[in-house]
């Protein structure tokens, strides 16, 4: 099973925090050092196989691109993603009413896996199209990292206003560890 | 029946997920806070009460996180009546370990009363003998905006303050909680 992205949205529609994870074959590509182990949110956003993949088809020959216009793709591609997820999201209470919850859809190309909480706080993962059901995971992600490490963090404010008190040290690795003990 | 399967789910997560603290730790650190806010602001009590619903209600942004996490809350209550059944035997037990009554409900199910039978909160406490405490000192003040606070994050705007106390002399601790409206879902800024 393959990860390629993450995404939380807070009950504000913000994305407060985004990470992909790259599949091999891109690591062998023309920019081997967005291959890290720990790719900056704004980095490597290519790998997914996204929702603009025509665009970016014109754009592939090997040149890597700026950094402002990716983290600017970056920033589309989750505004793209939340919209999606929110209008499904609606359209799956509205036919099957309240508590009913959208958990996911697949294309050729990835699956999409959405969890919401009580408080909306709304957790995103793309994966490979056979991965199994990730909502599972995405409520050990709340339980075990957001809560343990984001709410918990007496010095991280209560809203995560661009991402803050998001990236620290302990939720960024206990991420890194979980995801890819699943791969 | 939603009321004890409330009870039977606090009581579970209390047995088995909850990390204790001594609770003297707890009382005499609470009781540091009131007495200390009691000096800063010149025993102004009005103020106090201000402040302690404050820090409830920061309390209460963030605890919400972690009750919805420890009580595996995958729904919202259908309706009013279900949250305070939640608030009481889920919330306050796992917390606390104290499960106030749930009582005078209004007509249109929107306010309820909790009646605490025990507040750990004034263990050993006694009123300053100023003659203006006993009017005007809502010493569990916190509580009302630790419910506020939590509240608000899973879309419920309600008031909620303390109607009587025994710390004050009177036969009971009673808070009243009422439901103001529920808050819309945010929408996504529009695009040009």
């Amino acid at each position: 099973m393959v990860v390629f992205s993450f995404f939380i949205f807070d009950r504000h529609t913000e994305c407060i925090y985004s990470r992909s994870w790259l599949p091999p074959s891109v690591m062998e590509g023309p920019t081997p050092s967005a291959a890290v182990l720990t790719p900056t949110p704004s980095s490597a956003i290519t790998a997914i196989p996204d929702l603009e993949r025509e665009h970016e088809r014109n754009n592939q020959g090997g040149r890597p691109r700026d950094r402002r216009s990716k983290a600017a793709k970056a920033g589309d591609d989750a505004k793209l993603i939340f919209g999606t997820v929110f209008s499904l999201r609606n359209m799956v209470r509205k036919l099957g009413g309240d508590d009913d919850a959208f958990i996911t859809y697949r294309t050729g190309q990835y699956k999409l896996h959405y969890y919401e909480t009580v408080s909306n706080l709304r957790f995103v993962m793309l994966t490979d199209t056979a991965a199994p059901s990730m909502r599972n995971v995405l409520h050990q992600v709340y339980i075990n990292l957001w809560v343990e490490y984001v709410v918990k963090n007496p010095l991280s404010p209560v809203e995560h206003k661009g991402g803050d008190g998001v990236k620290n040290e302990l939720f960024e690795l206990g991420l890194d560890q979980f995801i890819r003990g699943l791969m | 029946m939603a009321a004890s399967k409330a009870s039977r789910l606090g009581e579970e997560i209390w047995k088995t997920r909850i990390d204790k603290v001594n609770s003297e730790l707890v009382v005499l650190t609470y009781g540091t806070i009131v007495a200390q806010l009691v000096k800063d602001f010149d025993s102004d009590y009005v103020e106090v009460n201000k402040q302690l619903d404050k820090m409830g209600y920061n309390i209460g942004l963030r605890l919400i996180e972690d009750y919805l996490a420890k009580s595996n809350t995958m729904r919202r209550c259908s309706n009013f009546r279900e949250t305070a059944e939640m608030i009481a035997k889920v919330g306050f037990k796992i917390f606390l370990n104290i499960t106030p009554t749930i009582t005078n409900w209004t007509s249109d199910s929107k306010q309820f009363s909790l009646v605490f039978d025990e507040n750990p909160l004034a263990d050993f406490v006694e009123l300053p003998d100023d003659g203006r405490a006993q009017d005007e000192l809502w010493y569990s003040n916190i509580l009302c905006g630790v419910l506020r606070g939590a509240l608000e994050m899973v879309q419920m705007q309600v008031e909620a303050h303390f109607i009587s106390d025994m710390l004050r002399g009177n036969d009971t601790t009673e808070m009243r909680i009422s439901l103001l409206r529920y808050i819309d879902d945010e929408l996504p800024p529009e695009d040009d």
